[in-house]
């Protein structure tokens, strides 16, 4: 906690006496460190426009900044850079990571009391995004800073992946960058082509068309797929499920889970807004509509063919259903296809699992007359910068944001531990292009057709829905659907119920 | 041991029946008690695809490949390698014996002083320093994060004591104030008329009520130990804990049941012991003095 | 441990040093007046310290209470009982303490039942000392691992327990806590396997103080040991049990640590018990006034239920059995 770094000019006075003697007298002499917030310390070395890219870089160092982030492979990976970066900048990073529940709740008294223990946190984008964006800094600003290094890449709309900036960097006011998108979790299907094959035939002889899975196959022929197999296991086949739901205990993927369904049907959305940017006061839901009850009926018809442990499946235990066979079919994100793809803990492996983009609407299943879409959603999770923090602190942060979202470390990652790109620019380095095909280097490659090709982009993508009260909203729609799920209640009421609900959020 | 006698001059049906079934009943609670544990300790010895694999259900006969792998000590190894458990069984250990210390020293005073002493509204006190173990956490836990946030302790292992010590201190408190009032008074009387300050007087009780101070010492290490809440939200960060930085190999992408099952019996292995040295003093310590053995 | 030291006569130190709960004799020779100041500052730093971080807190949330909390920039509005008022149109929070009710009574029953058989058993069988100690073993687990450990038991795909249920046929291939209905069993079996062994101690430890006269006296009038149990046994039991089963109560307002590794409150709302809750709304949904109210009505409760447990603790006929007397 009263870290002093090794060019600290107050070396031997105390923090508080340290602070008395306040930044101003240390400021004005251009070189000098400050403990700012929890563990953070800043020491600064003025640097021009014309400075070399080595001083712009080097500018704060001997500083020490705090990155809270979630327990995902990413911020393992960024761990491992750490040394890397400090030989870069000779900042120090301290990360500490934790579960998603403690991140939200650690980063969002942090913002929203004023604070900056966090100078740099992990924005995953609705979770954390939505309920505290205005508490971010604005990076626009910092972007474009002459006296601070920037990427060559830069950071517009068209050097990410489409829709990812929006995604995790922009709600309610599309002026302000909050974030730069860091990893992602898309949506793609991932089946089990053997099995297909070998029950394609006795398919085809009932249903009049084949058992496969590509971008136009129907969430009807998930279903079909499902009541398939499942009937053909109660009758004692050795065959497994054929599909299931994210319905376990965390409500966000839960949530995500319906909203692909409901979304691929005419582009259902919960409310009226703009489905990038979000909105503070949303008017009220769509929620009872005569399409939300139809589809929350075929949803609990489907949830009826699936796996039976459908309610304890969360997104983790469903992949671990996939990998012991249990399952023919998963809707899942991509970064799982790594874990899908390791023969040692995976009976999915060695080429049985093929990948596709989301199922599409069934066209008779659009009551609202819009179109049949691959609807596809996501957790880009961006690094932001705490807006409360002061500007030199927020400077220093700044530095990390732009090494942790560049091209080459996201290769490494990839490479290295199975991470998500989001820079388009990582396709073309060495190897990832061939990675797409087997046999596979980086096992996550293999579901970039379906996901950067198909999936991210528009019409298929929802983003949304961003609203304050974004975690609210989640556990209310997950309990409710779980709720009718389980035949407590209707399709009907689970909708209506809903709409009640979260009409009265905001 | 009166009734062990009794029940044998019984030959009533119903008591052959009990005989009967107590030795199952016992034996299914043994195992019912005892399996999770012994689970949880030959699981951190499995690799993964070992302690994923279970017999088709009904096949009571598969139950051996539960007992069909090869031990490896990896997850351990991992957890203090990869992990850090190293520094967070050093800030268990810190957090918790502080916590303990700090709890029984100035609890044992104040429980002494409330002791010797009568006043208007003591019942009053005693009732709230009691309820203040009582209150649910959860209820209290925002603003006490406001209250640590404003002094720079979360996230530090001095914050994290002084969070152990709010419930703690008033249970030391409330236990000791039971202790001090079994010691009769007239020993410390003779101190004072052997012309020993009423503090030295009290010093002299103390190698009186020393076994049950070094069991509270104990059972405050064990709430302290084992606690989840607290740990979390103040001292994660800088000061996490065996149960925070276990629940937090649980991750969104990978949960990793060895090496989970490993840092449980990391977390649990030291408690057993030290509940069972203190063994007598438990059921009181559990519940408040209610009930002594 | 029974016939330690009261059986030998010997009233000092190694019994009356169980003189807890309440001041049962005065010292005698009482003269507070001298050292009074003495006193104070002994109790001073405890006192203070708990004050420092027990009243702020409770008057912060009496104010939260009353106030939409605002953040930043934000100030705080003060909404009088809004945030009372709501509670009571809020079908999670009364279904939250309908839950909390229902897993209460469910666990202290059967933990009653099984702890209470154990103690009779126990305290019949030779090897009462070294079961007790294998019995004591969950207490002293974390209840976050104990939370993990049974998730993982309860795993459908992996889990061991799971494996046992459905080979006795007592699920499907749906895990416990994958349905609505089992959900509840399932956090109910992890507090049972933990705090069993804590009545069977109380239990056992009031077995050992039921008067040997009583007993034979029962005998004489030509009772069985069945009768024996229940019109002696228990009657003599019976404030031990209350004040265990009070303080288990308390508990499950204090720790949902399990509940939270477990199921987090679902599926749908199934586990969501009110202290659940209580941590959703003032934690994911930072709803700080809300939580305020909530957190205040399960403080009050709370207070209660400690004010009953004082009260049983201090009433005379109990305090006599609570304390070994078996001389009555």
């Amino acid at each position: 906690m009263f870290y002093v770094p090794k060019n600290a000019v107050y070396k031997t006075v105390s923090r508080r006496k340290f602070l008395e003697l306040g930044g101003g007298g240390v400021a004005s002499l251009g070189l000098g460190s400050l403990v700012v917030g929890l563990s953070t310390v800043i020491s600064r070395r003025p640097v021009q426009a014309q400075s070399s890219l080595d001083a712009k870089w080097k500018q704060y160092e001997g500083s020490k900044l705090v990155f809270m982030s979630e327990n995902t492979p990413p911020s393992f990976a960024i761990r491992d850079k750490i040394q890397e970066f400090y030989k870069l900048t000779g900042i120090e990073i301290e990360i500490i990571t934790d579960g998603l529940p403690s991140v939200q709740q650690k980063v969002g008294i942090d913002l929203q009391s004023g604070n900056a223990d966090f100078p740099i946190s992990y924005v995953q984008d609705k979770p954390i995004g939505s309920p505290f964006a205005d508490f971010y800094a604005d990076l626009t600003s910092l972007i474009g800073d002459e006296t601070l290094p920037q990427d060559p890449e830069g950071y517009g709309d068209g050097v990410w992946f489409e829709n990812f900036l929006d995604a995790c960097g922009r709600f309610y006011d599309r002026d302000r960058l909050i974030a730069l998108p860091y990893d992602a979790a898309v949506a793609c299907t991932f089946f089990r082509q053997d099995i297909y094959e070998q029950n394609t035939k006795d398919f085809e002889a009932e249903y009049g068309y084949r058992m496969e899975f590509n971008e136009n196959s129907t969430w009807k022929n998930v279903y079909d797929f499902a009541e398939f197999l499942k009937r053909k296991r109660d009758a004692g086949a050795d065959v497994p499920y054929g599909y299931a739901q994210h319905q376990g205990s965390f409500a966000w993927t839960t949530q995500l889970d319906v909203q692909r369904m409901f979304f691929a049907h005419g582009r259902w959305l919960d409310w009226e807004i703009d489905d990038k940017l979000g909105s503070k006061s949303p008017p009220p839901s769509n929620w009872g509509d005569e399409q939300s009850v139809f589809l929350m009926q075929k949803f609990k018809e489907q949830a009826d063919v699936c796996h039976p442990d459908n309610l304890a499946n969360g997104t983790l235990e469903l992949n671990t259903v996939y990998q012991s066979g249990n399952i023919a079919m998963q809707v899942q994100y991509h970064e799982f296809a790594a874990s899908i793809e390791d023969e040692k803990t995976s009976k999915a492996a060695g080429g049985r699992t093929a990948y596709a983009p989301c199922p599409k609407g069934e066209a008779s299943w659009i009551l609202n007359g819009g179109p049949a879409v691959n609807g596809t959603n996501c957790g880009v999770g961006g690094i932001g910068i705490n807006g409360n923090a002061s500007e030199d602190v927020q400077r220093a942060a700044y530095l990390f944001c732009v090494y942790a979202t560049s091209g080459a470390i996201q290769f490494d990652v990839l490479t290295g531990l199975g991470g998500t790109p989001t820079r388009k620019s990582v396709m073309d380095m060495p190897g990832v292009a061939d990675a797409r095909k087997r046999p596979s280097s980086m096992p996550n490659a293999l579901t970039f057709d379906a996901v950067y090709d198909i999936g991210i982009k528009d019409p298929n993508f929802v983003l949304g829905p961003k609203v304050p009260e974004a975690n609210e909203y989640h556990t209310i729609m997950a309990a409710e659907t779980q709720r009718c799920l389980s035949e407590e209640i209707s399709a009907e009421e689970a909708c209506n119920n809903i709409k009640s609900q979260i009409d009265n959020l905001h | 041991m009166a009734s062990r006698e009794l029940i044998s001059y019984d030959k009533g049906v119903a008591v052959k029946v009990l005989k009967w079934a107590s030795p199952i009943f016992l034996t299914f609670y043994l195992v019912w008690s005892l399996l999770p544990l012994f689970i949880m300790l030959v699981a951190s010895l499995k690799d993964l695809l070992d302690a994923f694999s279970v017999p088709k259900p009904g096949d009571w006969a598969g139950v051996t490949i539960f007992f069909d792998f090869s031990p490896t000590l990896t997850h351990y190894v991992a957890l203090f390698t990869e992990n850090g458990f190293g520094t967070y069984l050093f800030n268990s250990l810190v957090a918790s014996i502080g916590s303990a210390v700090i709890a029984v020293t100035f609890g044992s005073m104040c429980a002494y002083s409330l002791s010797r002493s009568e006043f208007r509204g003591k019942k009053d006190l005693l009732f709230w320093i009691i309820s203040t173990r009582m209150a649910p956490i959860v209820a209290v836990i925002v603003p006490l994060y406001a209250i640590f946030r404003s002094v720079d302790l979360v996230g530090t292992l001095p914050g994290l004591i002084l969070a152990f010590t709010t419930f703690n201190l008033p249970f030391a408190i409330w236990m000791l104030k039971g202790f001090f009032d079994g010691v009769p008074y007239a020993i410390e009387e003779a101190a004072q008329v052997d012309g020993q300050n009423r503090f030295q007087a009290f010093v002299t009780i103390l190698p009186l009520v020393a076994p049950g101070i070094g069991a509270f010492v104990i059972l405050c290490i064990l709430f302290a130990w084992n606690d989840f809440l607290f740990a979390t939200i103040i001292g994660s960060g800088g000061a996490k804990t065996l149960p925070a930085a276990t629940k937090e190999l649980v991750q969104p992408q990978n949960i990793d049941w060895g090496k989970i099952m490993a840092a449980g019996i990391v977390t649990t292995a030291p408690m057993i012991p030290l509940g069972l040295l203190v063994r007598r003093y438990l059921v009181a310590g559990l519940t408040m003095g209610a009930v002594k053995e | 441990m029974t016939t330690r030291a009261s059986s030998e006569g010997h009233p000092a130190l190694s019994d009356q040093d169980w003189g807890f709960a309440t001041v049962d004799q005065k010292p005698e020779i009482y003269n507070p007046q001298p050292s009074r100041m003495f006193y104070v500052y002994l109790a001073m730093p405890a006192v203070l310290l708990l004050a420092a971080i027990t009243i702020y807190p409770f008057l912060w949330l009496i104010y939260m209470s009353f106030h939409k909390v605002g953040f930043g920039n934000a100030s705080d509005v003060f909404v009088g009982v809004k945030n009372f008022a709501r509670l009571f149109n809020d079908s999670k929070y009364l279904q939250g303490w309908g839950l909390l009710l229902k897993y209460s009574a469910i666990c202290l029953s059967i933990q009653v039942v099984a702890g209470v058989s154990l103690a009779v058993i126990l305290n019949n069988s030779r090897h009462e000392k070294i079961l007790v100690t294998l019995f004591l073993m969950p207490m002293m687990v974390s209840p976050v691992v104990a939370g993990l450990l049974f998730y993982y038991l309860y795993n459908g795909t992996f889990g061991w327990y799971h494996w046992i249920f459905q080979s006795l046929g007592i699920l499907d291939e749906t895990s416990i806590l994958g349905s609505a209905d089992t959900a509840l069993y399932g956090i109910i079996l992890v507090d049972v396997w933990q705090w069993t062994p804590l009545i069977t101690l109380i239990t056992l430890a009031g077995l050992k103080r039921v008067p040997q006269d009583q007993l034979e006296a029962n005998m004489v009038d030509g009772a069985g040991s069945i009768s024996n149990f229940f019109h002696v046994s228990l009657p003599n039991i019976y404030p031990f049990l209350l004040i265990a089963v009070l303080l288990r109560f308390m508990d499950n307002f204090r720790f949902i640590d399990a509940i939270l590794a477990l199921t987090g409150g679902g599926p749908g709302n199934a586990t969501r018990l009110l202290p659940v809750y209580l941590f959703d709304v003032s934690f994911k949904f930072f709803k700080l006034g809300r939580g305020g109210a909530i957190a205040l009505t399960l403080l009050i409760v709370t207070i209660i239920l400690g004010m009953i447990l004082v009260k049983v603790l201090e009433d005379p006929a109990r305090k006599k059995a609570l304390s070994g007397d078996t001389d009555g």
